[in-house]
């Protein structure tokens, strides 16, 4: 099977006025075709910075992006400004948290959606509309002509994320990256949102790669997953087996820590102590051992290699004896 | 026999937008006619989506905006204006809050110490007296007196500022202590701890919470009784388990079936309910969940539904549901199941 995105030891530094930030270390990634790749983790482990690089979102002059990312085909950190946004929206399209950010608030929603098609494919401005019309058709928009000419602000929530998915595809683009699209929705909205993301994406036989710090969201829409922690890849395999035997100690920490339904109240969560690491220094040795119940003296030495079976990875010196030290018994 | 917090017609109208007379043209209903009561030691869990009115009614609670109606008594004392009422000052003595946004509801130009200490002092302790206090509930909320103390709010992580919001509600030995989303905010490991030190304050202070949050997982695993709200009103409320294994009300049953899989193999196939909720500066007329329900029937367009009691300390609010409602022909509810579970 071909990959449609090829991402290898990508490290992505931040020049800031306290120093670099090592945001992404050494990530490497593989999304075959028509399949979804979901992106764990906590708030600053790199996920979204992963992302944005894959369409080179990151303001030039100050991020530093080494390695190499290869998407349909094109090696995206060799672009120049011209190619680049002939590849974004075309080859390649993002789905952001916050629809209300991502919109333009003055232009009516169905023109903003045409522009992208009369720039990617140099058609007529009606054509334009009318795949508009055709893209909120699909995303269920309800009486969707009408809201061709409604500003953002006029839409709710839900349905202003469903018209940023029908901007995102009006091109057909064969890999879709959505970063935390539900985050901000209410429950009974974010259900139907993955929903219609999953049967689109049959749909149009796309790729998609979906950030989340939300395990459930990650176990309804992909089929792989990457655990990510401290701007490294801790962790990744088809979904089912690292939901269900955890490799990493963190992914084994994040599961214990996650409430499930009918949990007994009387049952104490599995904490990890400490909190996440600052990334102003380049963290050359194992990001969580300071908070693994695992941890010994070598876990403070630089990474070797991962540890890496046909399907599945992960990077801990402790795996075998750790692999199975669930910390409960049930997900 | 009263309950320990017992709130009654609870009622909250924001007026928005302004005619020529500077008379409001429309109004929000933000919390209309919201009862609710808990023992001493209890966890009441208040979920709902945005704009619900959970939040509203936190503030309307502690009179961060003064109710427009309803009844607030604890241990059979009322509180608020009026006649035999003590004053609301003397209420937020026995409750106090924690808020979702740790950054936000702390005073940043304050210390880590001042903030703890401001209720003490202000309530008579003496310099020394709210300062001892501060460092025993530092370390109570597992941060080091003496790292912490005299640091700022900026140079604390989301979990450790969240730990200094709640020994700052804990610094006057309040009673009762309202979670208003309190550990949405905070990632998923950081979130475990902060549930567990929950936990051990309430056993340690003897604590009764109102726990406030959109995650109904969270809620089930931390509450005793819960209360559901939809658009400013109370559809729901009872024990929790029993309420999340047999929902009552519709919503209830929807809310719970949207949750995500635990499992790929138990993903949803359809979404329990089309569209969002409605904007509340207009609810729709009669019961306010009828134009998404599936089982709604002309009468629920007409007529408010009003908490029925069901037995076994559960309340609903739907005609199809309870015959006490004002239906009298009523069939059996087909409940969405609820999520399934490993």
């Amino acid at each position: 099977m071909d990959n449609i995105v090829e991402v290898r030891d990508l490290c992505v530094t931040f020049k800031t006025s306290e120093g670099s930030v090592y945001a992404v270390s050494n990530v490497n990634l593989d999304l075959a075709e028509g399949k979804t790749l979901a992106l764990l983790g906590e708030s600053g482990s790199g996920k979204s910075v992963t992302m944005k690089s894959l369409m080179r979102l990151h303001p030039p002059h100050k991020t530093q992006i080494t390695g190499s990312i290869q998407v349909a085909g094109r090696d995206v950190l060799a672009l120049g400004n011209r190619e680049l946004s002939d590849m974004r929206g075309k080859d390649i399209a993002m789905v952001f948290q916050e629809p209300m950010l991502a919109f333009d608030p003055v232009f009516k929603v169905g023109d903003q959606i045409a522009e992208v098609v009369m720039r990617h494919e140099g058609c007529s401005y009606e054509a334009g509309r009318d795949r508009a019309l055709e893209m909120m058709e699909c995303v269920h928009i309800p009486s969707p002509r009408k809201r061709l000419d409604a500003y953002p602000h006029e839409m709710s929530g839900g349905m202003r994320q469903r018209a940023m998915i029908a901007l995102a595809l009006a091109c057909r683009p064969t890999v879709l990256l959505a970063d935390e699209p539900t985050t901000a929705l209410d429950a009974t909205v974010q259900i139907q949102v993955l929903l219609l993301l999953r049967e689109l994406q049959r749909e149009f036989g796309m790729s998609m790669i979906f950030v989340t710090h939300d395990v459930g969201v990650a176990i309804e829409v992909a089929d792989e997953i990457a655990v990510m922690y401290g701007g490294r890849i801790v962790e990744q395999g088809p979904v089912d087996e690292v939901m269900t035997d955890p490799w990493h100690p963190y992914t084994q920490g994040l599961l214990g820590a996650t409430v499930y339904p009918n949990m007994d109240p009387a049952t104490r969560l599995v904490s990890i102590p400490g909190a996440p690491p600052q990334l102003y220094r380049q963290i050359t040795e194992c990001a969580f051992a300071p908070r693994c119940p695992h941890a010994t003296d070598e876990c403070h030495d630089p990474l070797p290699p991962p540890t890496q079976t046909d399907q599945r990875m992960a990077r801990c010196i402790r795996l075998p004896e750790v692999a199975g030290a669930l910390p409960r018994a049930s997900v | 026999m009263t309950a320990f917090l017992q709130v009654e017609g609870l009622q909250k109208y924001f007026p928005i937008g302004k005619n020529f007379l500077g008379r409001p043209t429309q109004v929000v209903k933000a919390v209309e006619d919201v009862s609710f009561a808990t023992e001493r030691g209890k966890t009441l869990g208040i979920v709902g989506e945005s704009g619900c009115g959970k939040s509203t009614t936190a503030r309307l609670l502690m009179d961060l905006s003064p109710p427009d109606q309803g009844r607030i008594t604890i241990d059979g004392q009322a509180y608020g204006k009026g006649a035999g009422r003590k004053p609301i000052t003397a209420l937020r003595k026995r409750m106090q809050m924690v808020f979702q946004d740790s950054y936000a509801s702390l005073n940043a130009r304050l210390t880590i110490e001042e903030s703890i200490a401001f209720g003490p002092k202000i309530n008579g302790a003496s310099d020394r007296e709210a300062s001892t206090k501060a460092r025993d509930l530092l370390d109570r909320v597992g941060l080091d007196p003496d790292n912490f103390i005299r640091r700022y709010p900026h140079e604390l992580s989301g979990g450790q500022r969240q730990r200094v919001n709640i020994a700052r509600a804990l610094a006057i030995d309040p009673e009762i202590v309202i979670l208003d989303e309190a550990v949405s905010a905070l990632d998923k490991s950081v979130q475990a701890q902060v549930l567990n030190l929950l936990a051990d304050l309430k056993a340690e202070f003897d604590l009764t919470y109102l726990f406030i949050s959109h995650d109904l997982n969270v809620v089930q695993y931390v509450s005793d009784d819960v209360i559901v709200m939809y658009l400013g009103q109370v559809v729901e409320s009872g024990p929790a388990q029993a309420m999340y294994s047999t929902p009552a009300h519709p919503y209830t049953a929807a809310l719970l079936s949207a949750l995500p899989a635990l499992h790929p193999k138990d993903r949803k196939t359809r979404a329990p309910l089309e569209g969002d909720p409605p904007n509340p500066i207009s609810p729709p007329s009669g019961c306010r969940f009828h134009p998404r329900c599936p089982f709604a029937e002309p009468m629920c367009a007409e007529t408010v539904p009003l908490l029925a009691d069901i037995g076994g300390g559960r309340h609903v609010a739907c005609h199809m549901r309870v015959p006490g409602s004002g239906y009298p022909d009523v069939r059996p509810i087909v409940t969405v199941a609820p999520s399934p579970t490993a």
